[in-house]
């Protein structure tokens, strides 16, 4: 009796002992030097169809980019290269803008058929046809018609369009696959063909995107590997411990707190680098803002008592000191035609108070102190006393927030926070311009810089994300000709101008850094590395190595 | 019993209909769904026009509300605000799994905590009653969250000690699960430590019930006479005490149901596990008011139902409960 009795028991025992030892077994890292690399990533798309209403994210262009395949694309340095097409577009003809492209023979889909210009002209028409739901139709729209010929293609577009080599250049889909169906319902789950290095292979909805080789591209360098496995992982602790734990190998990341680990694990290779998304301050100018901040003393006190440099170093402190303050609003450091416009405005507390005094303000400090709880108020236009709102739950702008409030209370300037959910803060807040100051990040991308019309043109003259109600009439209207200016040195040269005459000089906002991207690997896989841009770390896959 | 069951349903549908329309308040006014898209650079206007048409964002929080009730009544819950993605669909997925996991979290805490009880009732006082107590009540204290970090923590410090990782972390299968009984083992050597996180609070509150349960059972009178009678105390354990000691756990167990699906929030989080909570947290982070509701709305039935269910199990279990 008691013999039986303790079978079930010691059955109990061999299939808790399975679970630790069988799976364990295999859940090692050798799974890396198979030929598949798993990337850990925080967030699943929710289709597989790109720049639409649901999915404008980072997440699905890292999967789709190198399904749908561009003629050419964002390397490392954010410069376009030749992918599918033989050679960069040309702009043969400046009004109307005239491109001609050609895509290299070698340019395929994966189940055999040829990439041509009419996969560009049937993009094209997904994304100007009202019926679909797409994000954004800019420059798709500026185009007038596309001519194509085989492989050959000639878009010519209504008037000048200075973003016309992004456009032509652009990701395609295949118009043998899309034809007659519903844009609005097509790829959600899968897709069937690919033209890029890597083909769509599977989704366990919740858990992972299998991508393998596509073994029919040759437009460029094959991939390496066999496959790559997308981990989905939401919680930010849970991730980085699955990449120690070896459930992954490469993981692409914002700033974390948890990447300074990394940093000292010679497992692993972090690689960090600046890009398109920067940290700034908006200052509200318009009817709802505090009326002091349309004293441009008051806006230069403001961006000479906060030190920037400080604020850049303590933030990324144990991740990346190295993080430089931005001094511009629309050129990122690694970019041509970045220039230090904001460095004329160096960090002086003294300079501050004597500023705000010579303007006949009265009752802050004679000097700046830590313990300092007098607030200037000036002429006409009342205390500096200042709402400052913020997402909520971000412990980095939190920090920035409580250096730049406890710099400024230093100086007779109270920062009262307003720290709003990113919801009501983007949602309501910001394009009720009823705030003062306002700190967010901008995602931008290569193309952003000639639409910077759009943040700082006056708001009834195409300022459209104008938010901060900033109105200069010769910067708008520098600005709105940058977007129909060909030339890239032109336009530099223009923005240049706009940025050290009007932007940098009256203060409608204050940049602060461009975010760093984090891109961590472990030693046992080689390749993955930075790209500033949307194309993300698998822009060089034809590189991966396991070992 | 019929007119008890049917009373208790009717006063279930109210409470449902109060509920869906306090959540639902709450949620349109947390904040503009349409937020991120706003922000977007170069959005297209007409795409935002678009969707407050078609979901109604503009028209006041009641007529949304009843638009919302018609869809979920209609078509089964309708679609996501952006993107028109059937809720159903992913809902009864991530059900299934979630389900798995509580039902396994619940029936090991069950076992585990009436077994401890038992115990420590028969064997009061003594170095495991003393040491199951202590236990039960550092079970309780600790957060859930907290749990699931050091049982991540702790795999993680043992494969960088061993190249051996004990269970897997994050998530339901492998890379590779394989099919069938691989399968199978797979799913479960994932589920261990999402289990053992959810099933601890419980199996803690269930040991306490037991003891104390099982303790005024074994000294009540009907006991005492069962012994002077000369029934073995084996059967006097088993079917005399155990049995009576067991009616109140059923309410307990069914209630804790509720709490089980609150902490399956937290568990599903950390772990990355595909079921009602992280869809929950996701529909949440993408300010979708329409799978929150979807959400909260399952949850609140399958609370109900299993509230129903504990008082007519105990009326069952308890000859002395009729239902008026």
């Amino acid at each position: 009796m008691r013999k039986r009795s303790f079978l079930p028991l010691a059955g109990v025992l061999a299939i808790l002992a399975s679970l630790v030892v069988g799976p364990a077994a295999t859940a090692g890292p050798e799974r890396a030097t198979a030929g598949t690399v798993v990337v850990i990533h925080d967030q699943e798309p929710p289709t597989l169809r790109n720049d639409w209403e649901d999915n404008n994210l980072e997440a699905t262009a890292l999967v789709v980019n190198n399904i749908f395949h561009p003629g050419a694309l964002y390397d490392d340095k954010a410069q376009l290269v030749p992918r599918l097409f033989t050679a960069r577009a040309k702009l043969i003809k400046p009004k109307p803008a005239t491109v001609t492209f050609a895509y290299k023979p070698t340019a395929v889909w994966s189940d055999g058929k040829p990439v041509t210009c009419a996969d560009f002209r049937a993009t094209w028409q997904v994304f100007i046809n009202p019926q679909n739901n797409v994000v954004s139709r800019e420059g798709w729209q500026d185009i007038k018609s596309v001519a194509c010929k085989g492989k050959n293609g000639t878009a010519v577009f209504k008037s000048s369009y200075a973003d016309w080599e992004s456009v032509v250049s652009a990701n395609v889909y295949p118009a043998h696959i899309i034809k007659g169906q519903d844009m609005n319902q097509t790829f959600t789950n899968s897709i069937p063909v690919s033209s890029g290095p890597w083909k769509f292979q599977s989704w366990q909805k919740g858990v992972q995107i299998t991508v393998v080789k596509n073994t029919k591209y040759r437009a460029g360098p094959q991939m390496k590997l066999d496959r790559i496995v997308w981990r989905y992982i939401l919680d930010t602790n849970s991730r980085f411990q699955a990449l120690k734990a070896n459930e992954g190998q490469v993981i692409q990341s914002q700033v974390q707190l948890q990447i300074a680990d990394f940093v000292k694990d010679s497992n692993f290779v972090v690689r960090k680098g600046p890009e398109y998304s920067f940290e700034h301050l908006d200052i509200q100018l318009g009817a709802k803002g505090h009326p002091a901040l349309k004293q441009l003393y008051v806006r230069q006190a403001l961006v000479t008592g906060i030190n920037r440099p400080q604020i850049a170093s303590s933030v990324f402190r144990t991740t990346a000191p190295e993080t430089k303050t931005l001094q511009s609003l629309i050129f990122k450091p690694f970019e041509k035609g970045y220039t230090e416009h904001y460095k004329k405005w160096p960090f002086s507390q003294q300079k501050t108070i004597s500023l705000l005094k010579s303007k006949g303000c009265t009752g802050g400090p004679d000097k700046p102190s830590a313990g300092n709880s007098n607030i200037f108020s000036c002429p006409n236009v009342g205390k500096l006393s200042f709402r400052f709102g913020t997402t909520t739950g971000n412990q980095l702008r939190a920090l920035a927030f409580e250096i730049m409030q406890r710099q400024l209370k230093s100086v007779g300037i109270e920062l009262v926070p307003r720290f709003q959910t990113a919801g009501v803060l983007f949602g309501t807040t910001l394009p009720s311009s009823d705030w003062d100051l306002l700190m967010f990040t901008y995602v931008q991308s290569p193309p952003s810089k000639i639409t910077s019309n759009g943040l700082y043109s006056c708001p009834n003259n195409r300022g459209d994300q104008n938010y901060g109600q900033w109105c200069n009439a010769k910067a708008t209207k520098l600005l709105n000709a940058v977007t129909t200016t060909l030339d890239e040195n032109k336009r530099i040269q223009m923005l240049n101008e706009v940025e050290a005459k009007y932007i940098s000089t009256e203060l409608p906002s204050i940049a602060l850094f461009a975010r760093p991207r984090f891109v961590i690997r472990s030693t046992k896989v080689k390749g993955p590395d930075l790209n500033p841009t949307q194309e993300g770390m698998p822009w060089n896959v034809s590189t991966w190595t396991t070992s | 019993m019929l007119s008890y069951v049917i009373r208790r349903l009717l006063y279930s549908i109210v409470v449902l209909f109060a509920a869906s329309f306090l959540v639902f308040t709450f949620v349109s006014v947390s904040g503009d769904p349409l937020a991120a898209l706003r922000v977007t650079p170069d959005y297209d206007p007409n795409t935002i026009k678009r969707i407050e048409d078609a979901k109604h964002l503009n028209d006041p929080i009641p007529v949304r509300y009843a638009y919302w009730v018609k869809d979920a009544v209609t078509d089964q819950f309708g679609t996501t605000l952006l993107g028109d993605r059937p809720i159903m669909p992913d809902l009864w997925r991530v059900m299934k799994n979630t389900l798995q996991l509580v039902f396994i979290a619940e029936l090991l805490a069950l076992l585990v905590g009436v077994g401890i009880g038992v115990l420590s009732a028969l064997k009061q006082y003594s170095f495991f009653d003393y040491s199951a107590t202590t236990f039960s009540f550092l079970g309780l204290a600790m957060p859930v969250f907290w749990l699931a970090l050091m049982l991540q923590v702790g795999v993680v410090l043992v494969y960088e000690a061993t190249g051996t990782r004990l269970f897997p972390i994050t998530s339901l299968s492998s890379v590779d699960p394989g099919g069938g009984v691989d399968f199978l083992i797979d799913r479960a050597h994932h589920l261990v430590l999402p289990v053992v996180v959810l099933m601890v609070a419980s199996m803690a509150t269930y040991s306490r019930y037991m003891r104390a349960s099982m303790l005024e059972v074994v000294n009540s009178d009907y006991v005492r006479t069962a012994r002077a009678k000369g029934v073995a105390e084996r059967r006097v354990t088993m079917k005399h005490a155990f049995r009576n000691a067991l009616i109140p756990l059923v309410t307990l167990a069914a209630l804790n149901f509720g709490t089980l699906l609150g902490g399956v929030i937290v568990t599903e989080t950390v772990f990355s596990l595909d079921g009602m909570g992280l869809y929950f947290v996701n529909a949440l982070l993408n300010n979708d008011p329409y799978p929150v509701m979807a959400f909260l709305m399952v949850t609140a039935v399958m609370i109900i139902i299993f509230n129903l269910l504990a008082d007519l199990a105990y009326g069952l279990l308890d000859p002395r409960v009729r239902y008026e």
